[in-house]
C-alpha cells in the first residue's frame, strides 16, 4: 500500500512538472509573440519583427533552464530528462545495449539467484512468533563426543524446573505410522509433540485446536494434528476432517487440528501426535529420546541460557553420576541453525565467487562505456561548451549507466527466477539427518527483489563512474582534436588494459575454486562407500507394531516379502536393514568385550543395525574375516554379530576378535563375533563414523526394514514388482521411498553439488567475460595503432611479426592477470578449504590447470584481432589517415 | 540605447513588485509597465524577467493565474500578495535609507571632514 501512494504521489508529481513545462511555454512564447506583435505595429514587416523578439529576448532555452532551477528542486526532471536521453542512446546502439545487457543480466541473475537462497535458507523469518528466541536445548557428552545427544525425560523435567531462561520448554520425539484406508498404505512421518510444543513455537491452528495437556495420557492420547499439505493431499482440504479419524497403525486417531501452510516442524513431518511416557523412561536417565525445543524469555541472549544449562546439568552429573556423569553439559542451537544444515559455508563461498562474477561483468561493461564513450567525446565536448557544467555531465552519464543497470537487472530476475527452479530441484526431499536443508521454494520476494533493484543500481554506478569521470576532463582538447582518436585516447586504453588484468585475475580465482570443487566432487563420487550402489532397489517398510506384536511376526513378515521378492526375475539377491546406509536414518549403541569388562562409558559407540544374512551380498559389503549370517542364526541358536573393520580396530588394535564375546547395548547376554566386513559410509561419505555392529535380524527383530534388493539390470525396472512383493504379504503395509542406491547416494551430495555446479557455472561465465573484455581491448588496440602497423608493415615487418606484435600484447595482459589472480587465489582459498574433500586449497594442479584454461582462452580471444591486424593493408593504412 | 542605464544588481525584483502592485500583469505587460514608468531610462534583458518572476512566485510575495490578453490570448497574470506588499515596502525603506546614505557619501565635500 505505502508503495502505491509512493507511486502515486511521484506520478502526480511527474504530472504537474509537466505542467509546469507546458504552461513556461505558453508564457514565454506569449512574450515573444506580443513583443513581435507590437513592432509590427511600429512597421516592422512581420518575419523581422519576430526575429528581433527572439533575438532581444535571449536565449530562450537558457531561460527556461534558468527558470527551473528557480521553480525549485530540479532533480526529477532532470532524471527524466537524463533517463530519456540515456534510454535514446542506449536504443541507438542496440548491438552495443544487447552485450551490456546481457553481460549484466548474467552477473545480476546469478547473485540475485544465490541471495534467493540465502534469502530462504539464512535470513527469511521462520514461520513462527519471535523465531530469534527459539533454540534447540541438546544433552553434550565430552567422553563420548557427542554433541546433540537426546534428553530423557527425567532430565528434562529437571531441565524444565530448574531454568530461570526460558519461557517455555517442550519435547517431541520422531514416530512413524502407516496410514490405511485412504488409498496404498502409507509410511507417514510424524512428530510426537507435548502438548506445550505449539505453545512454545507460537503457532496457532488453522482448523480445530492443539493438544490438551491430559492428551499425553495413555489412553487419550489417540488425537492427531495434520500438516497442511498433508490435510491438502489427502483430504483435499475438506474443512470438515476435524472431528473424524484416521487409521494409524490400524488404530483410529481423531484428528482435532490443522495446521496452517507455513507450519512445518520438524522438515517433512506429516502430522503430529501426542507425547505420551514411556514405561521404561520412567526410573531411568539413561533413557534418552527427546528432542527439545525452548523459547528464550525476553532479552536473554543464547550465551546466558547456555551457561544456565550447563550449571543445571552439571549439577544432575554430580547427583547422578552413574548416568549423568558424562551428560555434564548441554549444547544450545538456535532454530535457524538446526534447519539451514551444514550449506552455510558453501552459500558463503558462493556469494562471494558470485559477486566476484558481477565484479567481472562489471568491469566489461565499463570497458565496453570506455570504448564507446571515445566515441562520443565530442558529443560531450559540445555539451560541455554549450555550457553544461561537469557535475550535470557525470550526473548524465551515471544516469545512463544505472539505466543499464536496471534493464539488466529485470533480465537478471527472469534469469534467477528460472535458476532458482533448477537449485530446488537439487535439493532432495527424501532425506533428513545429513545436515541438508529442506527447500520447497526459494521465493522471488519483496527481499530478493529489492536486493536485485538495489545491485542493479550499485552496478550502474560502479561500472559507470569511471566513464562518467573521464567524460568530463579536457574538453577542449577534444574539440581541437575532433575527428581524430576514434578508438580512444593512450590514458583511456591504459585503464582499460587494467580493467581487463584485474578481470583475469579475478576470473582465475574463480576458476580455481570451480576446479577444487569439482575435483572434490569427482573424489566424493568416485569415494568408497563401502557397498556398491549401482544396480540396488531400495524402500522402507515399517510394519505397525500394533499389527506386528512380536518378534517372530515381524521375522515372519521380512521371510515371506524378501522370498516373494527373491522370486522377482533379475533380482540376484535381496535382505533387509534396519538403518539403510545415506538414509539419514542410523541408531548407536555402546559395545565392549566381555572380558576384560570396561565401564559402560569407556565403551566405543558402534552404528548399529539389525540385517537379514543375504543383506552384505545385496549391498556388495565384502567380508574381511570369519562368515555372513545364515538362516541357523535364529532365535535358538547361540548370539552372534558381524563387526565393520573400523569398530574391530576400536575394540582392540591388532587382536583377533573373531569368535570373542562381545556386549551390545540393549541386547541381552553376550554374543560372539562370526565376521569381519568392510566400513559402510552410514551417515554419507563425508562422515568418518563407520563403527558398525551388524545384528542378525533372526534373532534380534526390529520394526523398520528396508530392503536392499540387487538386480542384473536397471533397478527401476523391478521397483513395481517389489512394491507388489510386500502387498502380497500384507495389503495394508505402506512402502517408502522406493528408490534405487544410486539415486541416494547421489541425493546424500546435495549441497555439495550444488556448489559445484555453481561455483562451475560462475567460472564458465567468469571465463568469458574476461575473454570478451581482453578480445576488446586488443580489438581496440589494433584498431588505434592501424597507421603504426600500416608503418611497421611498410618498413619490412612481416605478417608474423605483426601477430606477434599483437599476441604480445594480449599475453603481457595475461601474464599479468594470471600474477595477481594467483596471489589472491592463494589467499581465498583459505575460505573454500571447508567444502573441500580429498584435496588441498593450493592444489598445484588443479591452479596450474586453471592458470592454462585461462591463458589458453586470452589467447584465443586476442587471437581474432591478432588475425586482422596481419591482414592490415599497409596502403590503405596509411592514406587513413 | 546608450542612454539606458543597466540595472543594479537586486533591483529587478524591487521593481517587478512595484509593477504588479498597480495592478495584475503578464510577463510582457511587467517589461513594457517598467519601461513606461521608467521613461524608457532602464535596459532590461527581458529573458531574464522570467527567472525573477518564478522565483518570486516561490517565496510567495507574487501570485499567478492564468487570464486572457488584450489580444484575446491566454496569457499568465501576477499580481502582488499581502506577503509581497509588506516585502515591496520594506525593499523601498531600505532602499530609500541606502540612496539617502549613498548620496550622503557622495554628496560629501572636503570641507565637511
Amino acid at each position: 500500500m505505502r508503495a502505491w501512494s509512493s507511486l502515486r504521489s511521484w506520478w502526480r508529481e511527474v504530472v504537474r512538472r509537466s505542467r509546469a513545462e507546458s504552461e513556461m511555454d505558453t508564457e514565454l512564447r506569449f512574450h515573444v509573440d506580443a513583443y513581435a506583435d507590437d513592432l509590427v505595429r511600429s512597421g516592422v514587416p512581420r518575419e523581422e519583427a519576430l526575429r528581433r523578439a527572439r533575438i532581444e529576448f535571449g536565449g530562450i532555452e537558457q531561460t527556461k533552464e534558468d527558470c527551473r532551477e528557480t521553480r525549485g528542486v530540479n532533480h526529477l526532471e532532470t532524471l527524466i530528462q537524463d533517463i530519456r536521453h540515456g534510454s535514446r542512446m542506449l536504443g541507438k546502439n542496440p548491438g552495443f545495449t544487447a552485450i551490456a545487457v546481457l553481460t549484466l543480466a548474467l552477473g545480476i541473475g546469478a547473485n540475485t539467484a544465490i541471495f534467493s537462497l540465502i534469502n530462504t535458507v539464512l535470513l527469511r523469518p521462520l514461520p513462527y512468533q519471535n523465531a530469534d528466541q527459539l533454540v534447540t536445548v541438546w544433552g553434550y557428552n565430552r567422553t563420548q563426543g557427542f554433541t546433540t545427544d537426546l534428553v530423557s525425560p527425567l532430565d528434562f523435567a529437571d531441565w524444565r524446573s530448574q531454568n530461570h531462561v526460558f519461557e517455555g520448554m517442550a519435547g517431541s520425539t520422531d514416530v512413524t505410522y502407516t496410514l490405511t484406508g485412504a488409498g496404498e498404505p502409507a509410511l507417514i512421518i510424524a512428530y510426537s509433540f507435548s502438548s506445550d510444543y505449539f505453545n512454545v513455537l507460537g503457532v496457532a491452528p488453522l482448523l480445530g485446536r492443539t493438544f490438551l495437556p491430559e492428551e499425553e495420557q495413555p489412553g487419550k492420547s489417540h488425537v492427531a494434528v495434520l500438516s497442511y499439505s498433508f490435510w491438502q493431499n489427502r483430504f483435499g482440504r475438506n474443512p470438515g476432517i476435524v472431528g473424524q479419524s484416521i487409521m494409524l497403525d490400524g488404530a483410529p486417531y481423531t484428528v482435532v487440528g490443522v495446521m496452517p501452510a507455513g507450519f512445518k516442524y520438524p522438515p517433512l513431518t506429516e502430522l503430529w501426535t501426542p507425547l505420551t511416557p514411556i514405561p521404561q523412561a520412567a526410573n531411568n536417565r539413561d533413557y534418552r529420546y527427546l528432542r527439545v525445543m525452548a523459547r528464550l524469555k525476553q532479552g536473554v541472549t543464547l550465551r546466558q541460557a547456555q551457561t544456565e544449562m550447563n550449571a543445571i546439568a552439571a549439577r544432575l552429573a554430580l547427583a547422578y553420576p552413574e548416568t549423568n556423569k558424562d551428560e555434564n553439559a548441554t549444547n544450545l542451537i538456535s532454530l535457524r541453525e538446526m534447519i539451514s544444515g551444514d550449506i552455510r559455508p558453501a552459500l558463503l563461498v558462493l556469494f562471494c565467487a558470485v559477486s566476484f562474477v558481477l565484479l567481472i561483468a562489471c568491469a566489461n561493461v565499463a570497458n565496453l562505456l570506455l570504448s564507446r564513450a571515445a566515441g562520443r567525446q565530442k558529443e560531450v565536448a559540445v555539451r560541455a561548451a554549450l555550457g553544461a557544467s561537469r557535475g550535470r555531465l557525470v550526473r548524465q552519464f551515471l544516469t545512463e549507466s544505472m539505466v543499464l543497470g536496471l534493464i539488466g537487472g529485470a533480465f537478471g530476475v527472469v534469469l534467477a527466477s528460472l535458476c532458482t527452479r533448477v537449485m530446488v530441484s537439487m535439493f532432495p526431499p527424501t532425506i533428513f539427518n545429513l545436515s541438508i536443508p529442506h527447500i520447497e521454494q526459494l521465493p522471488i520476494d519483496g527481499w530478493v527483489l529489492g536486493f536485485a533493484v538495489g545491485i542493479s543500481l550499485i552496478t550502474g554506478v560502479v561500472f559507470g563512474l569511471v566513464p562518467a569521470l573521464q567524460a568530463g576532463v579536457n574538453t577542449n582538447d577534444t574539440l581541437k582534436e575532433a575527428g581524430r582518436g576514434q578508438a580512444g585516447s593512450a590514458r583511456g586504453s591504459r585503464f582499460r588494459s587494467a580493467l581487463v588484468v584485474a578481470e583475469l585475475a579475478l576470473s582465475l580465482t574463480l576458476l580455481t575454486a570451480a576446479g577444487l570443487t569439482l575435483r572434490s566432487f569427482v573424489y566424493l563420487l568416485r569415494g568408497d562407500l563401502g557397498f556398491h550402489p549401482e544396480h540396488v532397489l531400495t524402500m522402507r517398510v515399517l510394519p505397525p507394531s500394533s499389527k506386528y506384536k512380536t518378534g517372530a511376526q515381524q521375522i515372519a513378515f521380512s521371510n515371506g516379502a524378501l522370498a516373494q521378492i527373491q522370486s522377482i526375475p533379475g533380482v540376484k539377491a535381496a535382505g533387509t536393514v534396519t538403518f539403510l546406509p545415506l538414509s539419514g536414518w542410523y541408531g548407536e549403541r555402546t559395545v565392549a568385550l566381555e572380558s576384560p569388562a570396561i565401564s559402560q562409558n569407556q565403551r566405543p559407540m558402534a552404528l548399529w543395525s539389525s540385517v537379514t544374512p543375504d543383506y552384505f551380498r545385496a549391498m556388495g559389503i565384502p567380508l574381511l574375516k570369519g562368515r555372513f549370517f545364515g538362516e541357523g542364526d535364529n532365535q535358538y541358536a547361540p548370539g552372534v554379530a558381524i563387526i565393520s573393520n573400523s569398530l574391530a580396530r576400536q575394540i582392540e588394535p591388532g587382536a583377533e576378535l573373531l569368535g570373542k564375546r562381545i556386549n551390545v547395548d540393549g541386547v541381552k547376554g553376550a554374543v560372539e563375533i562370526v565376521g569381519v566386513v568392510g566400513d559402510v559410509h552410514q551417515l554419507g561419505i563425508t562422515s568418518e563414523m563407520t563403527s558398525e555392529i551388524y545384528l542378525p535380524f533372526g534373532q534380534i527383530p526390529a520394526p523398520i526394514m528396508c530392503f536392499a534388493v540387487r538386480t542384473a539390470e536397471d533397478p527401476d525396472r523391478v521397483a513395481k514388482a517389489a512394491e507388489r512383493a510386500i502387498w502380497n504379504v500384507d495389503k495394508d503395509q505402506a512402502v517408502a521411498y522406493v528408490m534405487s542406491m544410486s539415486q541416494l547416494a547421489s541425493e546424500s551430495l546435495a549441497t555439495q553439488r550444488v556448489t559445484m555446479l555453481m561455483l562451475g557455472a560462475f567460472g564458465a561465465m567468469a571465463l568469458l567475460m574476461a575473454a570478451i573484455g581482453l578480445y576488446g581491448v586488443i580489438a581496440n588496440s589494433v584498431v588505434r595503432r592501424t597507421h603504426e602497423i600500416g608503418v611497421r608493415m611498410s618498413l619490412g615487418a612481416r605478417p608474423g611479426d605483426v601477430l606477434r606484435l599483437v599476441l604480445g600484447q594480449g599475453l603481457g595482459l595475461v601474464m599479468a592477470g594470471v600474477a595477481i589472480g594467483l596471489g589472491g587465489t592463494f589467499v581465498l582459498m583459505r575460505f573454500v578449504a571447508s567444502l573441500l574433500y580429498g584435496i588441498r586449497p593450493t592444489d598445484p594442479v588443479t591452479l596450474a590447470g586453471a592458470a592454462a584454461v585461462l591463458a589458453g582462452v586470452a589467447l584465443l580471444a586476442s587471437y581474432v584481432p591478432a588475425r586482422r591486424a596481419m591482414r592490415v593493408d599497409p596502403m590503405v593504412a596509411l592514406r587513413y589517415e | 540605447m546608450d542612454k539606458q542605464m543597466e540595472l543594479l544588481q537586486g533591483t529587478l525584483d524591487m521593481l517587478i513588485l512595484k509593477a504588479v502592485s498597480l495592478g495584475p500583469l503578464h510577463g510582457y505587460g511587467i517589461l513594457l509597465r517598467i519601461q513606461q514608468i521608467s521613461k524608457d531610462r532602464l535596459e532590461i534583458q527581458q529573458g531574464s524577467l522570467y527567472p525573477a518572476l518564478y522565483r518570486l512566485e516561490h517565496q510567495g510575495w507574487i501570485a499567478s493565474e492564468w487570464g486572457e490578453s488584450e489580444n484575446k490570448r491566454k496569457a499568465k497574470y501576477y499580481r502582488l500578495t499581502a506577503a509581497g506588499k509588506r516585502r515591496l515596502q520594506a525593499e523601498a525603506e531600505r532602499w530609500n535609507r541606502m540612496a539617502d546614505v549613498i548620496a550622503g557619501i557622495l554628496g560629501t565635500t572636503p570641507e565637511e571632514i
